[in-house]
């Protein structure tokens, strides 16, 4: 049955009346009660949000492809770069269902722990994350019905990955204007949390010296072979006002080097588009951004489910799109009910070349499915496209450390430069050069990976 | 038999109104191609694109900073930079450049700026730092500190603050596909206004710099197109004071004018604003054809006293020598396309297609318009037949008589004695004459320009903003991680250093390698040197780029690393200089070798080497455009007149023309350049011109009285009159360039222009009739009726009145 009640225009007076005010997720019904009791987000939108059939009256279709000829249709829908790629560079995307079931956009342990400690999130007069008790965060979402710039935004810095630790296993093609493949990198991705950690354990990390620290991060690269070894190792303070420390490990000199802790805006290595301040949208301490602002609520399309290819040996997605036909991952996208926007400035960063970013995050997981950033003259400059889904196709799956659920992260990131026109697409692999295997909640990662002795150790 | 040109003339005249309807269609149609036409320069299109320095330059655009825009604070009051205001003054400069349009965030380089590293060894690792931290110094301790870091930091020290401290450097860098010129140039513009003061002086150099100033300056040539056409306007009203003498020159101008500019918007060829001159030397070159029939017809009016009858054997009597003048204008202008410059191929196509649809517009049309036009009741007065000829024309007839008595009489083999010395003269100065002509910054503006000012001033602080670029071009792999290419970069530099004229300052990836090299070494200065192996020279590079985008290296490197540069900056771009680097870069590649196993090494580009490319092809294609000019004109002349010495007797003084114009050029200090090298074109067009009109005449003159002494008095006062009146016109057309125009580029070509017409228009009315009264060849006395300008019998024919009847 169709309510025409609650058609197209209604949900938008809906989020328009909801923007600027400190209203919860949900066009006909609060989301996160039923997402508390039956992880079922159906009766909180009308269908015309859940379908892009009914947003677009019929003019694309589930399963539909995405094309220049049909994107007009859902401009709306699209960030502004993703709409530029579709309609000027031969990107295409997949549309797919809506996600409804709420569990399939998280890993369980993390939905677990946001359920669990709803409510508790606090903000202290420091404006950091903490517990009722003033007690740094115990894991999960803080604000799972956030409604601030500052609490959304914190949402997705405290966990990066929805895991105590990852291993991402990463292969990143660069892009030039010309279409044609510049550099690639093989690299590894570690980070494990010091706070904020999920489990029988205990929410925060053994051992001292961790207790200030939310979390450690490191890279190292293992291909080509002119930067084997080459590694960054960043270390975040809980306290969300302080720089991390940034360090990087050349291994043909056996020596450390220490960058500018402020140093967020450069690539880490030639010819990446990606800065360490856009990684997950959220690279850079909360606190050193500001002017945190909602400024608008809506629908959108994002890539949140179907995007894994287990049916590839390395999880390698197929390519198309841009002068050469590589420049663009496969991915599909769905109708996301509800996104809030937020924008934030680098008001901690003088020197930044960012004017502010704008980030568009779905309500069901609080998990951002668009990030761009804007130049100081308020130009497009950058996006940071992340793909997510949880990890079944067909009856390929990848389970998660316990081997009961579905793994749930990322697949894949596009950053794309549109200011250069330079792309670098990422893929999360099941292993890259050097051996190294995606994973999560590995056994002693910290020891292994995440100081400055392992980093040496790795790059000899 | 009726000839053709007759026909023409009858059916023109006689139906005026549809010959007027179809001018007017087609007017109309080129007319929209109006709304297409765009002016615009497109910088990489004034260089020669076969020469090999263009073609390094366009397969490595990047290197030699083409679209880097570098801005200079000079303290003025003698203290130097580490001063609290001017501190603060580079640090906002720098963030303000960042939003300009266009610029690329990557690559704004300052002391102010990140990039700006000095290195610090400890024992716990390298801190690489910004030589300022998150804020402009603003006490004592910081600017000692600020001033102690830069010193400490080899590249800041050379490239971004001056020797002597009083000068910093802020380079922005824009992206080519968004950069907008125009738009750069009013942001660096307000940045200029925003940060100069009493103690700061801010200049701006670079190309896109120039490029702005090239769009700035090229808005003012509607205002002088405004002025000059006014002008012309007013000083035709003075001279003939009839209403069809007037707008007749002014509408069939105009015609031209909207079919050649229609022309180019049609086929969407955008029209070069740096050759705007030469549209407006159309429209003069218009008024001077239609002059010239205006005047014919007023003769023949005040013979036969009906307007359509004199109008339709003007004509008749005008279309041959009209068209055999601008089908040698036409092919001077087409034959500049020899010279493989895209600019002027574009520039030929454009003008050499105005310049043939004068015949219909200008020679056609003129007659045609006077029919309809009513009859002129001064007509008396303005042949000079009238008592009460005009003081104009009365000061026209006894300078003109005056001249006839230098070619002709007694006089007669002084004046050529003199000819022969002046010749001489000019031969001895033209043989002086300068390829090139080199200035600190650009010819195209004025040596006082706040472009070359600047650049000169840059020049002095700091090792320039001109360089020469030795292109390292991959073959196999990242060449700059590889050692033969730091190595050879190295000999090359320090074999270029050690010769008697050293640049002033060299650049490559082989200076910041070593350095990278010691500082991850430790920082021994043992360390500055690499191992001759390519995993030295790699981890060297590797630690240079590391947690840096490539882009910072792009002066020097390409993003990909494939391929990359040794600049090389010298004291001044004078040709003597330029010829010497490249004396020594051979010198110096001969030792290292072209062509390597991963990469090879051309030569050449940047600032300089643009520069030589083009003086190389002016070089070189003068001589073939002046050759075909002359066989073209040969020819032609050869045939319309059935007499080869006609023919040189008409490319004596052209040619004497353009020796004499260079011989002033060698006076005045200028060179041959591209500015100069359309002008020698163009002058033989504009001569040739002159003489087929006064050439016809006197033989037609002769014709009448048999006497070559009065044939040539007559035609000087008939013919010889509308030249000179012509030329006075053009004249007045062209000088305001050289006053109004702030584009050096566009003063030049008018001044010479000018020069070069009143040369013309001297050697017509004296150097043509002196040699036909010396050599008095037979073709002056023979039948050639191509070129006949006799309306004797012209009315009486019986194939005419049969035709006169028929429309009748």
């Amino acid at each position: 049955m169709h309510i025409r009640k609650f058609d197209h225009d209604y949900s938008r007076r809906v989020f328009l009346a909801k923007t600027g005010t400190m209203a919860g997720a949900g066009v006909l019904a609060p989301l996160w009660p039923m997402i508390a009791n039956s992880a079922d987000i159906s009766k909180a939108y009308p269908d015309e949000l859940m379908s892009v059939e009914g947003y677009t009256k019929g003019k694309v279709n589930t399963g539909d492809m995405i094309t220049a000829a049909n994107v007009d249709y859902v401009k709306d829908l699209l960030p502004p770069i993703t709409y530029k790629q579709i309609k000027e560079m031969g990107r295409k995307i997949k549309i797919v269902p809506t996600t409804k079931d709420v569990t399939k956009m998280f890993p369980a342990d993390y939905l677990e722990a946001t359920l669990r400690n709803a409510g508790k999130g606090r903000i202290d007069k420091d404006n950091n994350i903490t517990t009722a008790e003033g007690k740094p965060w115990i894991g999960g979402n803080p604000f799972p019905d956030a409604k601030t710039g500052l609490e959304l935004m914190g949402n997705l810095t405290m966990s990066w990955g929805r895991a105590n630790n990852c291993v991402y296993a990463i292969k990143d093609y660069d892009i030039g204007p010309d279409g044609k493949l510049a550099y690639q990198y093989d690299f590894g991705w570690f980070e494990q949390n010091a706070i904020a950690r999920l489990g029988a354990a205990g929410p925060y990390m053994e051992g001292a010296g961790h207790a200030d620290k939310l979390r450690y991060q490191m890279v190292l690269f293992t291909g080509p072979s002119d930067v084997k070894g080459t590694a960054y190792l960043s270390t975040w303070y809980n306290d969300q006002r302080k720089f991390p420390d940034l360090v990087g490990y050349v291994p043909a000199f056996k020596r450390v080097r220490k960058f500018p802790t402020n140093q967020r805006f450069e690539p880490l290595v030639a010819g990446i588009t990606l800065y360490l301040s856009d990684a997950w949208a959220a690279g850079d301490p909360l606190l050193t951004w500001g002017n945190f602002k909602v400024i608008d609520r809506r629908p959108m399309l994002g890539a949140v489910s179907q995007n894994w290819y287990g049916d590839d040996a390395n999880w390698e997605a197929p390519v198309h799109g841009g002068p050469q036909g590589i420049t663009f991952q496969d991915t599909s996208y769905e109708m996301c009910p509800e996104c809030i926007v937020v924008e934030a400035e680098p008001v901690g960063y003088p020197r930044a070349p960012v004017g502010k970013k704008r980030v568009w995050i779905d309500v069901r997981n609080m998990e951002f499915v668009a990030y761009h950033t804007y130049d100081r003259r308020g130009e497009l400059f950058k996006s940071f496209e992340p793909i997510f889904s949880q990890y079944v196709k067909g009856n390929l799956k990848d389970m998660d450390h316990t081997g009961k659920n579905p793994t749930w992260s990322w697949t894949g990131v596009m950053s794309h430069d549109i200011q250069t026109n330079r792309m670098s697409r990422f893929r999360q692999n099941k292993e890259c050069t050097g051996g190294i295997k995606s994973a999560r909640n590995v056994d002693g990662m910290y020891e292994k990976f995440l100081t400055e002795q392992a980093v040496a150790r790795l790059g000899t | 038999m009726e000839s053709i040109r007759h026909k023409i003339a009858r059916i023109a005249v006689r139906n005026s109104w549809v010959s007027l309807a179809i001018t007017l269609v087609i007017t109309a149609v080129f007319g929209y191609g109006l709304l297409h036409v765009e002016a615009k320069t497109i910088f990489s299109d004034l260089f020669p694109k076969t020469h090999p320095f263009v073609q390094t330059f366009k397969d490595h655009p990047n290197f030699g900073n083409p679209l880097t825009v570098t801005m200079m604070v000079k303290r003025t009051d003698g203290k130097d930079i580490f001063q609290a205001e001017t501190m603060d003054k580079i640090w906002k400069m720098s963030r303000d450049v960042d939003l300009v349009p266009g610029v690329d965030h990557d690559q704004i380089i300052s002391v102010a700026t990140a990039k700006a590293r000095y290195t610090v060894l400890t024992s716990d690792g390298i801190y690489s730092n910004p030589i300022m931290d998150e804020k402009a110094p603003t006490t004592d301790e910081e600017l000692t500190e600020v001033r102690r870091r830069i010193n400490e930091s080899p590249v800041v020290r050379t490239f971004l603050v001056s020797q002597d401290s009083t000068a910093a450097i802020i380079n922005a860098t824009f992206i080519e596909r968004l950069v907008d010129y125009g738009v750069v140039f009013e942001g660096v513009q307000d940045i200029i206004k925003k940060y100069s003061d009493g103690q700061h002086t801010v200049y701006v150099a670079g190309w896109p710099t120039l490029t702005g100033w090239v769009y700035h300056f090229g808005s003012d040539t509607i205002k002088i197109f405004a002025v000059t056409l006014s002008l012309m306007f007013i000083f035709l009203l003075i001279a003939m004071r009839n209403m069809a003498g007037v707008l007749t020159p002014a509408l069939v101008s105009t015609f031209s004018a909207i079919w050649g500019f229609g022309f180019v918007g049609w086929i969407h060829n955008p029209v070069e604003p740096l050759l705007m001159v030469v549209p407006l030397l159309l429209i003069a070159r218009s008024f001077s054809h239609s002059v010239q029939a205006t005047e014919r017809y007023y003769e023949l009016l005040a013979e036969c006293g009906d307007k359509k009858k004199a109008a339709e054997m003007s004509l008749a009597v005008m279309l041959a020598p009209g068209t055999l003048g601008i089908f040698t204008d036409v092919c001077g202008l087409l034959l500049v396309a020899l010279a493989p410059i895209p600019a002027l191929e574009r520039f030929s196509l454009f003008t050499g297609f105005w310049a043939l649809m004068l015949v219909p517009t200008s020679v056609i049309m003129t007659p045609v318009l006077l029919s309809l036009l009513p009859a002129p009741k001064n007509v008396e007065k303005l042949v000079g037949h009238s008592k009460e000829s005009g003081l104009i024309n009365k000061l026209l007839n006894v300078t003109l008589t005056g001249l006839a008595g230098l070619s002709t009489g007694k006089a007669a083999k002084t004046t050529a004695f003199v000819f022969v010395v002046l010749g001489v003269i000019s031969v001895a100065l033209m043989l002086r004459l300068q390829v090139g002509n080199p200035v600190e910054g650009s010819n195209l503006l004025r040596y006082d320009s706040e472009f070359n000012t600047a650049v000169r001033e840059i020049n002095k602080s700091f090792p320039g903003v001109m360089t020469l670029e030795v292109i390292f071009e991959g073959k196999e792999g990242r060449i700059v991680r590889q050692s033969d290419t730091l190595l050879s970069m190295r000999n090359l530099q320090r074999c270029l250093e050690s010769q008697p004229h050293p640049p002033t300052a060299t650049l490559s990836m082989a200076d910041y390698a070593p350095e990278a090299n010691r500082l991850f070494n430790g920082g021994n200065p043992k360390w500055s040197l690499i191992d001759r192996d390519d995993a030295s020279a790699s981890a060297a590079a590797s630690a240079l780029l590391l947690g840096t985008s490539p882009v910072a290296f792009s002066h020097i490197a390409n993003f990909e690393q494939t391929n990359a540069t040794v600049s090389l900056w010298y004291a001044n771009n004078k040709q003597e200089t330029v010829d010497l680097a490249l004396v020594d870069t051979h010198l110096c590649l001969d030792g290292i070798g072209l062509d390597h196993k991963n990469f090879r090494i051309r030569l050449a580009s940047g600032s300089i080497a643009l520069q030589q490319s083009i003086n190389d092809t002016v070089d070189k294609y003068q001589w073939y455009i002046m050759a075909g000019i002359n066989l073209v004109i040969a020819i032609g002349c050869t045939l319309a007149y059935r007499s080869f010495a006609a023919a040189l007797i008409l490319l004596v003084p052209v040619n004497l023309a353009n020796i004499m114009l260079t011989a002033y050029m060698v006076m005045a200090g200028m060179g041959l350049d591209v500015n100069t090298l359309p002008i020698l074109a163009i002058g033989i067009g504009v001569g040739i011109d002159y003489g087929i009109y006064m050439l016809s005449r006197i033989c037609e003159e002769y014709k009448d009285c048999q006497h070559i002494g009065d044939a040539i008095k007559h035609s000087l006062v008939t013919c010889g009159k509308a030249i000179l009146f012509t030329a006075l016109l053009m004249t007045i057309g062209i000088v305001p360039w050289y006053f109004l125009s702030e584009l050096k580029f566009l003063s030049d070509m008018g001044l010479l222009l000018c020069v070069v017409m009143t040369i013309n228009m001297v050697l017509a009315l004296v150097l043509v009739p002196l040699l036909v009264y010396l050599f008095n060849p037979k073709f002056v006395s023979s039948e050639h009726q191509l070129l006949s300008e006799s309306v004797d019998g012209l009315l009486d024919t019986p194939s005419h009145a049969a035709a006169s009847q028929a429309d009748a």
